[in-house]
């Protein structure tokens, strides 16, 4: 089956130069873990999710330890978000980005999310513009 | 690819009752038990969408959405094969209901809520988006009508970007919205003439009346100009022809009217999309309108019922 038939039609998306608090609020509303950036022509890209926030918070944490458990108190996340909040998401964005097309088989997508561990691959068309996601419960969905 | 934009979308309630019964005094309580009801999503332009994606025409809906209804809109427009791009608001989207009293089905009662508050970065971050999607569309319909904090020149400006990446450009709406958006010059105006029949200044009430109001919109430079008169009958101007659109079908046949209205201008796009000739998209909406009437769903998806109703469609010149 073709990825087209078992994506999600979804456009949401960022622009580089949003702000890192308005990038919150359309995570926080539209409930997605991450989000795709993409130009004014609509192509893609960059890819952000709550991850690579959490990261931009607490880079020595992240990447040494893999654990909050070590934070002696969340001050810290709340002192470094607020350094961070207005400054354009395409700092902490990533450049090297996973998709897939609409034509790609349903089996390359589940690979690619089972592989690099993602909930979601942004699915582009021919000239790389967004047209939609196909989410890991699209899959779960699909293959049930 | 057709863009819908809906900027005060809804979740649409409907409520199938024997019989509605209103207080009309002090200390009075009723209670009406529903017998059947149904959520879907709701708002002209969302309901054009659900119209051209049942019949396979790919389509993008944008506008306005926030809060738990924010996400009803948003998962039943994709579950109808929708593509959505709506921008997240801090207010939530309104829900409109509908009562339909047993044998009085054409005659529905409803309940509009306004609309949430949409911010001036709120309305910046839909123009960037509006922007965006306009570059790959064929078409644009703007319908319906606006959230409170939006103003009315909304429906010209958006109009004029379309003009200006040589995008066709339909619009349903009424009041002033309508009024200043024929300055853009509309390729397909329809006006909502549900709480009021007027286009501008003219009152729609007589059949001389909707030809000269339709004609002074072409002289504006619309391309076609569909005015609802009868809930069976409409008429249409075109630059070189007046049309009047006629179905040949009992009204006690009607189930929900709610919708029939966008399935109708639905149907026109669907065959003007695909290059049809006005007389032919006349009468396609007109079917297309009248299934979904007949219909308890808002919208009929049924594409062998719309053909079928074909049959009891005339558009004749007057």
């Amino acid at each position: 089956m073709k990825v087209r038939e078992i994506m999600t039609r979804d456009l949401t998306a960022v622009e580089r130069d949003v702000p890192v608090r308005e990038l919150i609020f359309v995570l926080d509303n539209a409930e997605m873990p991450n989000v795709p950036v993409v130009d004014e022509e609509g192509v893609l890209i960059g890819f952000i999710s709550e991850k690579d926030l959490i990261r931009a918070a607490l880079p020595g944490y992240f990447e040494m330890l893999h654990s909050a458990s070590f934070i002696p108190d969340m001050n810290q996340l709340t002192r470094k978000l607020g350094e961070i909040a207005d400054e354009p998401l395409e700092k902490y964005m990533r450049t090297e980005v996973l998709s897939v097309t609409e034509e790609d088989d349903d089996l390359r997508a589940a690979d690619l999310i089972i592989r690099e561990g993602v909930k979601n691959l942004p699915v582009v068309d021919g000239q790389g513009r967004l047209v939609g996601r196909v989410r890991r419960i699209d899959l779960l969905r699909h293959f049930l | 690819m057709i863009v819908t934009v809906t900027l005060n979308p809804a979740v649409d309630k409907v409520y199938w009752v024997d019989s509605l019964r209103i207080c009309q005094m002090t200390q009075e309580e009723f209670l009406t038990r529903a017998t059947r009801s149904s959520t879907s999503a709701g708002g002209k332009g969302v309901n054009v969408s659900r119209f051209l994606s049942a019949f396979g025409m790919d389509n993008v809906a944008m506008g306005f959405v926030g809060g738990h209804t924010g996400h009803v809109v948003v998962r039943y427009l994709q579950h109808k094969g929708v593509t959505t791009n709506f921008v997240w608001i801090h207010e939530e989207t309104r829900v409109n209901v509908t009562i339909l009293e047993s044998g009085r089905d054409h005659s529905p009662n409803l309940i509009n809520e306004l609309g949430p508050t949409v911010t001036e970065a709120e309305l910046e971050r839909f123009m960037r988006r509006y922007r965006r999607i306009v570059k790959r569309a064929s078409w644009v319909i703007l319908a319906g009508s606006l959230p409170p904090g939006i103003d009315p020149g909304i429906y010209e400006e958006l109009a004029k970007i379309a003009n200006e990446a040589g995008v066709k450009v339909a619009i349903s709406a009424g009041g002033e919205s309508l009024t200043r958006a024929l300055g853009a010059c509309p390729y397909l105006v329809k006006p909502d003439t549900r709480e009021r029949l007027l286009l501008g200044e003219t009152s729609l009430t007589s059949t001389d009346a909707i030809v000269a109001a339709g004609q002074h919109v072409i002289a504006c430079g619309a391309q076609l100009v569909v005015i609802s008169h009868d809930v069976t009958g409409d008429i249409a101007i075109t630059p070189d022809a007046v049309w009047e659109i006629k179905a040949k079908v009992p009204t006690s046949e009607f189930r929900n009217l709610v919708g029939a209205d966008d399935a109708f201008l639905g149907g026109i796009l669907y065959k003007l999309a695909q290059d049809a000739p006005v007389e032919e998209s006349l009468r396609f909406g007109m079917a297309a309108g009248i299934a979904s009437a007949e219909s308890e769903k808002k919208i009929c998806e049924d594409r062998a019922k719309v053909e079928a109703e074909m049959a009891k469609i005339t558009v004749e010149r007057i």
